[in-house]
C-alpha cells in the first residue's frame, strides 16, 4: 500500500493536468444536469427526482439520431460539426419534451390540488421508475455504444497532458449552453419571470407573470441541458436504461454543493465534483470515489450549510 | 358488507379451485401408468441485464442438451427446463433460488452462472438438497466456502485461470509492471487477487486499483470513473493492464483507455469473453488487440459436426465458439441427466434431489469439454493444465490464440 501511494505521488506532476482535464470534462456534464435540478428547485422548491430520466431520454434520442445519420460511415469535417450540433439539439429537445410531460402529468395536477411536498417526491419517483422501465422494455437492457460524429484524438497538450477531442467538445458545448442560459435568465423577459417566480410566486402572479407558463419554461430549459448532457455522456459511455441513475445523483449532489437554486453554484459544484472524483480515482482508489466525493459534500455543508454560493436563484443569476 | 362479500367470493373461488383440481389429479394418476414422469432441470443465470449475453449462451447449451435427451427416447423420464433469470446479480439470485426450490418438479439446477450470484443463492439450494452444477462460476472461494456438497462446476476455478493469465502477461508478453484492476464484484476481485499475487510471484511489479461496477452495467458507480482511471493509466504507463470483471464495464474501460491513448497490453478474464464486449466498446475498434482468457476447456471445447448444426438451430445461428460456456452448460446438463439415470429416482421430491446430488459426486462423465468428475469440494478433478484458453480481439472478432 505504501509503495502504491508513493509511486503514484511521484507521478503527480505528470498526472495532474491530465486528471484535471478529465475531471473538468466530467464536471461539465454534472453541471449541465445539475442546472435542471437547481432551476426546478428554484421555482417550485421541489427536487425533480425524475431528472435522471430526462438525461436518459436525451441520450436515447441522440443515440438513434446518430445511428441513423452515421451508421457505419465516417463523417467528414463538415458533417462532424453538423451531426454534433444535431445530436446536442435533438438530445436537448427530447429532454425538454420529457420534462414538459413530467410537469404536466406528474407535477401540475398536484400543484393544482396544493398537495404536500411529499406527494411530489413520490410522484417523481413513480415517473422515474415508469420511464426507465419503459426504456428497458423498448430499447433493451444492454449498454449500447453510440456512433460518434468525430474521431477522438489528441488535439493539443497542457504541460505534457494530452487533451482529447471529446473533452474539448464537452467543454465547448457546455460553456456555450451554460453562458446562454445564464444570459437568458439574467436579461430576458422570460428570465425575469423565472427569477420573479423563484423569489415570490404570489407577488409575481399579481405583477402579471404567468406562473404556469414560467414553470413549464423552467422545465423546458432544464430539460434541454439535461438531455444534451445525456448525449455528451452517451458519446463516451454509451446509453442504457439505467444510465441516468448515478450521474443524476451526482449532479444533484453538485447542485447542493454549489447551493441548490443557484445557477452558477450548480456549475461550480459540478466542476468541483468532477475534479475531486478524477483525483480520487488516481490517488486514493477507484472504490473510494464516492467516499471522497461525499466526504467533500459533508465538509462543505458543515461550513456552508447552503452550499458554496448559497441558495438563491432569484439574485445570483 | 364488504367483508361478507369478500368471504363469499373467497368461498366461491376456493371451491372452484377444488373442482378444477379434482379432474387434474385424476388425470395425472391415470396417466402415470403409461407416461414417463416429468422432471425439471432448472437454469439460473442472467437472461436480461447488462451482462445477459453470457447467460443466454448457457441457456442455449441447456436447451440443446434437454432437447437431445428427450429425443433419444432412452430416458425413463421426460425432461423440462425452467429458467430463472437472476441478471447475474447477487441481490436478485436468492429470490430466483427460492423460486427454483419451490418448483415441485425441479430436481437439479444448471448454474448459477455468475460467481457472486452463486454465493448468494447456494444456501437456499443447499437447504433443499438441490445439486447445482455451474458452467461458469469460477470464483476460487466458491469451492471452499460451501457446505452440504451441493455446489459443483464443470470449469476450472479462478485460481487456475488467474495464475495462467499472470503467466501469459509476464512470461509470454514480458510485462514487467502490471496494473491489476478489479470491478469490486465477488468474481472480479477474486480473479484479480489471484492475478496480482501470481504476477508478483512471476517477477513483475504489480499495482492495483478498484473500479466498481457502474450504473451503465447494473452497478451503482458512475461511469465517469473510467476517464480518470484511463488518464492515470496513460501517465503511469504500466506495460500491461489486467481487468477482473465483466464485459459491459470492461468495454467502458477500453473506450476510456482508447480516448486516453494508452497502447500497452490489456487483458481480461472469462467475464469479458463475449462478442458483446465489442459492441459495448466505443468505438468498437478500441477493443482490438485486447487479450481475453476463459476456462474454455482447451481447443477441443466447442461443438463440431452434427452437434454444432443442432446448436445453430437453438442459438439462431451463433456458433458455439462465439458462445462462451454454451458447451459447458451442455455438459453440465448432461452430467446431471447421467446422475439422474444413475440415481434411479424414487421417493419424495427431496429424496430424489439428494440422490442426484450424491450420484453427481460419484460419476465420471465424458463430456464435450473433457472428462467430468468432481472432487469433494465441487471442483473438477485434475490440475487444469491445457484447460485455460487465451483469445485476442482481432478486427472485432474474438480469436483463440493459445492455451495454458
Amino acid at each position: 500500500m505504501i509503495n502504491y501511494f508513493s509511486s503514484h505521488f511521484a507521478t503527480l506532476g505528470h498526472e495532474f493536468w491530465g486528471l484535471l482535464v478529465g475531471g473538468v470534462a466530467n464536471g461539465f456534464i454534472y453541471a449541465l444536469v445539475a442546472i435542471g435540478y437547481t432551476m426546478v428547485y428554484g421555482v417550485l422548491r421541489l427536487i425533480n427526482f425524475a431528472h435522471s430520466e430526462i438525461f436518459m431520454s436525451g441520450g436515447f434520442a441522440s443515440f438513434f439520431l446518430m445511428k441513423w445519420l452515421i451508421g457505419s460511415s465516417t463523417p467528414n469535417a463538415f458533417e462532424s460539426v453538423i451531426y454534433l450540433l444535431a445530436g446536442v439539439i435533438v438530445g436537448g429537445l427530447a429532454g425538454s419534451a420529457i420534462a414538459t410531460v413530467l410537469e404536466r402529468v406528474a407535477y401540475r395536477p398536484l400543484r393544482r390540488r396544493n398537495a404536500p411536498k411529499l406527494a411530489y417526491l413520490i410522484s417523481a419517483i413513480g415517473a422515474s421508475y415508469f420511464l426507465f422501465n419503459f426504456a428497458a422494455k423498448e430499447f433493451g437492457r444492454i449498454n449500447l455504444s453510440m456512433a460518434s460524429p468525430f474521431v477522438n484524438h489528441t488535439v493539443f497538450t497542457i504541460m505534457g497532458a494530452p487533451v482529447q477531442m471529446s473533452y474539448i467538445i464537452i467543454a465547448v458545448v457546455s460553456v456555450i449552453m451554460l453562458v446562454s442560459l445564464d444570459r437568458l435568465v439574467a436579461t430576458t423577459k422570460l428570465g425575469r419571470s423565472i427569477r420573479a417566480v423563484a423569489q415570490d410566486p404570489e407577488t409575481a402572479s399579481l405583477m402579471g407573470v404567468n406562473i404556469d407558463r414560467t414553470i413549464v419554461m423552467t422545465f423546458v430549459l432544464g430539460g434541454f441541458l439535461g438531455g444534451a448532457a445525456g448525449y455528451l455522456y452517451g458519446l463516451s459511455f454509451g446509453v442504457v436504461y439505467t444510465m441516468g441513475f448515478t450521474p443524476a445523483l451526482k449532479a444533484f449532489t453538485a447542485a447542493v454543493l454549489g447551493g441548490i437554486g443557484n445557477l452558477r453554484g450548480a456549475v461550480i459544484g459540478g466542476l468541483l465534483l468532477g475534479i475531486v472524483e478524477s483525483f480520487s480515482v488516481a490517488f486514493v482508489n477507484g472504490a473510494y470515489i464516492d467516499v471522497v466525493a461525499f466526504a467533500v459534500l459533508v465538509l462543505v455543508l458543515l461550513f456552508r450549510p447552503t452550499g458554496i454560493l448559497g441558495e438563491r436563484l432569484g439574485r445570483a443569476a | 358488507m364488504n367483508f361478507r362479500f369478500g368471504k363469499t367470493a373467497a368461498l366461491v373461488a376456493s371451491s372452484a379451485l377444488v373442482l378444477m383440481a379434482v379432474p387434474a389429479i385424476g388425470f395425472a394418476s391415470a396417466s402415470t401408468a403409461s407416461a414417463k414422469p416429468v422432471y425439471v432441470i432448472g437454469y439460473e443465470g442472467p437472461l436480461s441485464g447488462g451482462n445477459a449475453q453470457l447467460g443466454i449462451n448457457m441457456k442455449w447449451g441447456v436447451e440443446l442438451a434437454i432437447q437431445q435427451a428427450n429425443a433419444s427416447g432412452k430416458l425413463p423420464f421426460t425432461l423440462q427446463a425452467a429458467w430463472y433469470d437472476d441478471q447475474g446479480s447477487s441481490t436478485l439470485s436468492p429470490a430466483q433460488a427460492q423460486a427454483a426450490v419451490a418448483n415441485g418438479k425441479l430436481v437439479a439446477v444448471v448454474g448459477p452462472a455468475f460467481s457472486g450470484a452463486t454465493k448468494a443463492a447456494e444456501p437456499f439450494y443447499a437447504n433443499a438438497g438441490i445439486a447445482t452444477v455451474s458452467p461458469s462460476a469460477t470464483a476460487a472461494a466458491l469451492a471452499t466456502g460451501i457446505s452440504n456438497n451441493n455446489f459443483m462446476r464443470v470449469v476450472y476455478g479462478d485460481d487456475v485461470q488467474g495464475s495462467a493469465d499472470a503467466k501469459f502477461l509476464v512470461k509470454t508478453h514480458s510485462a514487467h509492471n502490471v496494473l491489476v484492476i478489479d470491478d469490486g464484484s465477488f468474481y472480479g476481485s477474486g480473479l484479480s487477487a489471484v492475478v496480482a499475487t501470481s504476477a508478483k510471484a512471476d517477477g513483475a511489479s504489480v499495482s492495483t486499483n478498484s473500479l466498481p461496477e457502474t450504473s451503465s452495467c447494473g452497478g451503482v458507480a458512475s461511469a465517469t470513473e473510467y476517464s480518470a482511471a484511463a488518464t492515470q493509466i496513460k501517465t503511469s504507463n504500466p506495460s500491461a493492464v489486467f481487468y477482473g470483471g465483466y464485459y459491459c464495464d470492461f468495454g467502458l474501460l477500453l473506450s476510456a483507455l482508447a480516448t486516453a491513448g494508452y497502447t500497452g497490453t490489456v487483458m481480461s478474464g472469462d467475464g469479458s469473453e463475449s462478442s458483446s464486449l465489442i459492441t459495448a466498446t466505443t468505438p468498437p475498434s478500441a477493443a482490438n488487440n485486447v487479450y481475453l482468457s476463459a476456462a474454455g476447456g482447451g481447443s477441443g471445447g466447442n461443438f463440431t459436426g452434427k452437434l454444432e448444426t443442432a446448436f445453430l438451430k437453438v442459438s439462431n445461428g451463433v456458433t458455439s465458439s462465439a458462445a462462451l460456456y454454451a458447451p459447458q452448460a451442455y455438459d453440465a446438463t448432461n452430467v446431471i441427466i447421467a446422475a439422474m439415470v444413475k440415481a434411479k429416482l424414487s421417493g419424495s421430491l427431496e429424496i430424489k434431489r439428494i440422490a442426484i446430488r450424491d450420484a453427481l459426486h460419484t460419476i465420471t462423465y465424458k463430456g464435450i469439454t473433457g472428462t467430468i468428475a468432481f472432487q469433494s469440494d465441487g471442483n473438477l478433478v485434475g490440475s487444469g493444465a491445457g484447460q485455460i484458453d487465451f483469445y485476442q480481439v482481432k478486427t472485432g472478432v474474438i480469436t483463440q490464440v493459445g492455451h495454458n
